[in-house]
């Protein structure tokens, strides 16, 4: 695979101090008619350097997604950032006008989506939906365009790439039509790549491609890979953050989270991840259901389904940091000590 | 590499077409079909069928006119004696046995031959043929100016279905497919005839007098197809291929026109080609208000004055035009959607 027009980080901040990208205190609110507005991302902070991965994990609906298009500028209507803020190489980025913002989309963030079957216009060929983007951010002719598109397509490791400009969707299997996804999400060279469950609609081989494909350009890239899978999370990322009903319940190192959960609900999520290498007699599910947009809980998100939830989790805990990383629970478990 | 993975693809590629599409030949056969050879099957297949209707349709007309009683009294009028029944009678062959009879009208259907006509013992054929261009003309302004029209407002207005203009302008559409043809028709009279005196409201006297007649056509379909441009447009805008093309930099009117329009005229296609199929009949309505020399209005005279042979040429004339244009619309379709040019055929 030929990493053709590696974009060199020319950004200022590749000092280790200067994060990539900053979230400060993101919610995002969807309103409702006759009744309060639903929280989908309820005052999210991260950040990221250069190079690293950070993975967010979560349930559905957890907003694990909406961070995704918050960054983008993407949230679908009527829901909107209502509070917060978003960095992205020291320039603030929620607050740009339409025009600004479709310059950063594609060019300095790019996106893989879930699902590449409906991801692609179906009755434009790929060549032309590359193309498209490539000419939007870059003052290229359109044979420079298509010779970009050709080598982005070859990039992702599709074979024949010539012929395949000229491909439409349908003619692609799911996994071609990811690495696609991907191509396009790469064409520009973004400082920021967002892959939003990019393996979950994919056959398990494929998915175990898609991956080896995205952990190639690990050291190269800046990755948010959001996924309810924690096998993914651990294959590729550098750090992990929990999310539960809206909030970052606890963050840290891929082998910090893993081997000493410090939330409940984090111990809880890989107690119900099938193990090979572990003797174990049952997977262990959650109790109980995440919280709906009707729940109204004061308190901790997941008290109603923690076993170890007592009184003092009817007010709201924050983050604290345990162990250098952040947690939010009152009664934080032992970690890898227990 | 490339064929083994193409292989693999058309099994797991999904065949799904909309259901307005008709060319599939499922045959089972499940090696793909590039463009030219589909094109050649459709367009063999479709003539195929072209023969079978005209043949039923002359059929039909044969035998409708025998139906009616006798045709010589038919073709005699109210004011035939006896002595002009056996002139008719042994005229047009009437004398013969009926297979004998319908043996000769087939035999002349397939040169074209419709006879003479009654009123004027013109070649009942030639007067239709005189008759097309002026209908075509009426046809093809009337269909250029509902696209023209009806492709940007569809457009404009599934964009932003939730806007209060667009709402106006939809429940405007809604309540024009609901207004009959004729009324447009004697409302533009009215207003641009009678009133302002500004257009010729009778016959084809060049340009000014081709607008209202086009008009009122347009408008018997138009309604429709906006509608179907603008429910398949705010769907499209809802799909993730719409969100995709967002996230990378792309605005409303790329996702609108580049990618949203050219979907959502897949489904109007199918519409649009059967109004095509129907605006030559459809045009009789119009051709009468505007007294307009055309296919129709001959076609509502003959039938008045009973010149059965004029009928029958424009019966089969205008079954011709509309079998042309659902094939072109079959045709239209293998273009405009990349799923029907290689498919399994």
């Amino acid at each position: 695979m030929s990493m053709v027009a590696e974009k060199e980080s020319t950004a200022s901040n590749d000092a280790a101090g200067t994060p990539i990208l900053s979230v400060r205190d993101l919610v995002v609110e969807f309103p409702r008619p006759n009744n309060t507005p639903f929280r989908a991302v309820n005052g999210v902070s991260f950040e990221l350097r250069q190079g690293e991965t950070l993975g967010i994990v979560g349930e559905s609906g957890s907003g694990k997604t909406m961070i995704a298009l918050s960054i983008l500028g993407i949230v679908p209507l009527p829901g909107r950032i209502i509070e917060g803020s978003i960095t992205l190489l020291g320039k603030r980025i929620d607050n740009l006008s339409l025009a600004e913002l479709q310059k950063v989309r594609g060019n300095d963030v790019g996106i893989v989506f879930q699902d590449p079957m409906t991801g692609l216009n179906p009755v434009r060929n790929v060549g032309s939906q590359l193309k498209e983007s490539v000419r939007r951010h870059q003052h290229v002719s359109a044979a420079e365009a298509t010779e970009i598109a050709f080598h982005a397509l070859d990039d992702v490791g599709i074979p024949a790439a010539r012929d395949r400009l000229k491909a439409y969707p349908h003619e692609l299997s799911g996994g071609l039509r990811q690495r696609v996804m991907i191509a396009l999400a790469l064409i520009n060279h973004p400082d920021l790549i967002v892959a939003d469950e990019p393996t979950t609609a994919l056959d398990s081989t494929i998915q175990a491609q898609i991956l080896d494909l995205l952990r190639a350009r690990l050291d190269k890239s800046t990755i948010i890979m959001i996924t309810h899978d924690l096998g993914v999370a651990a294959e590729i990322c550098d750090r992990i953050s929990v999310m539960y009903a809206g909030r970052m319940v606890e963050t840290g190192s891929i082998a910090d989270v893993l081997s000493g959960p410090r939330h409940p609900y984090t111990e809880g999520l890989l107690a119900a991840v099938p193990k090979f290498d572990v003797r174990r007699p049952t997977l262990v599910p959650i109790p109980g259901q995440p919280p709906t947009a009707d729940d109204a809980i004061t308190g901790c998100s997941f008290a109603p389904r923690c076993t170890h939830a007592q009184s003092k989790c009817n007010e709201r805990p924050e983050l604290e940091l345990i162990d250098g990383r952040p947690v939010s629970c009152w009664f934080p478990r032992p970690g890898a000590a227990g | 590499m490339t064929d083994v993975v193409k292989g693999s693809e058309n099994e797991t590629a999904p065949v799904e077409q909309p259901g307005t599409q008709t060319p599939s030949i499922s045959q089972g056969d499940v090696e793909t079909v590039p463009v030219l050879t589909n094109l050649s099957r459709t367009l063999g297949k479709r003539f195929f069928e072209l023969l079978v209707l005209l043949f039923a349709i002359s059929t039909l007309l044969f035998f409708l006119l025998r139906l009616t009683g006798d045709p010589a009294a038919v073709l005699a009028g109210e004011t035939g004696d006896e002595e002009q029944l056996e002139l008719i009678r042994k005229q047009y062959g009437l004398d013969k046995p009926l297979i004998v009879q319908y043996g000769v009208f087939l035999s002349k259907v397939a040169v074209l031959d419709f006879g003479k006509s009654l009123a004027n013992a013109q070649d009942a054929m030639g007067l239709v043929w005189e008759r097309l261009p002026t209908s075509f003309t009426l046809v093809l302004i009337a269909f250029s100016a509902n696209l023209i029209v009806s492709i940007p407002l569809g457009a404009w207005l599934g964009s932003r279905p939730d806007r209060r203009t667009r709402k106006a302008g939809s429940a405007f559409i809604f309540v024009a497919q609901g207004i009959p043809g004729y009324i447009t028709g004697l409302i533009l009279i009215q207003i641009f005839a009678v009133e302002l005196r500004w257009l010729p409201s009778i016959g084809n006297q060049g340009p000014a007098s081709w607008i209202m007649p086009a008009i009122t056509l347009a408008s018997f379909q138009a309604p429709h197809v906006i509608r179907v441009i603008s429910a398949n447009v705010s769907e499209a805008m809802r799909e993730d291929f719409i969100r995709t093309a967002r996230a990378n930099g792309a605005g409303f009117h790329t996702l609108l026109w580049k990618h949203a329009l050219k979907n959502a005229m897949m489904g109007a296609t199918a519409l649009i080609g059967i109004q095509v199929a129907f605006l030559l009949s459809g045009s009789i309505i119009t051709e009468v208000i505007f007294a307009w020399p055309g296919l129709g209005r001959l076609l509502v005279v003959s039938v008045q004055t009973l010149d059965f042979p004029v009928v029958q040429a424009a019966v089969f004339m205008i079954a011709i035009f509309v079998y042309t244009a659902i094939t072109l619309t079959d045709i239209v379709f293998l273009f405009i959607d990349p799923r029907l040019r290689r498919q399994r055929a």
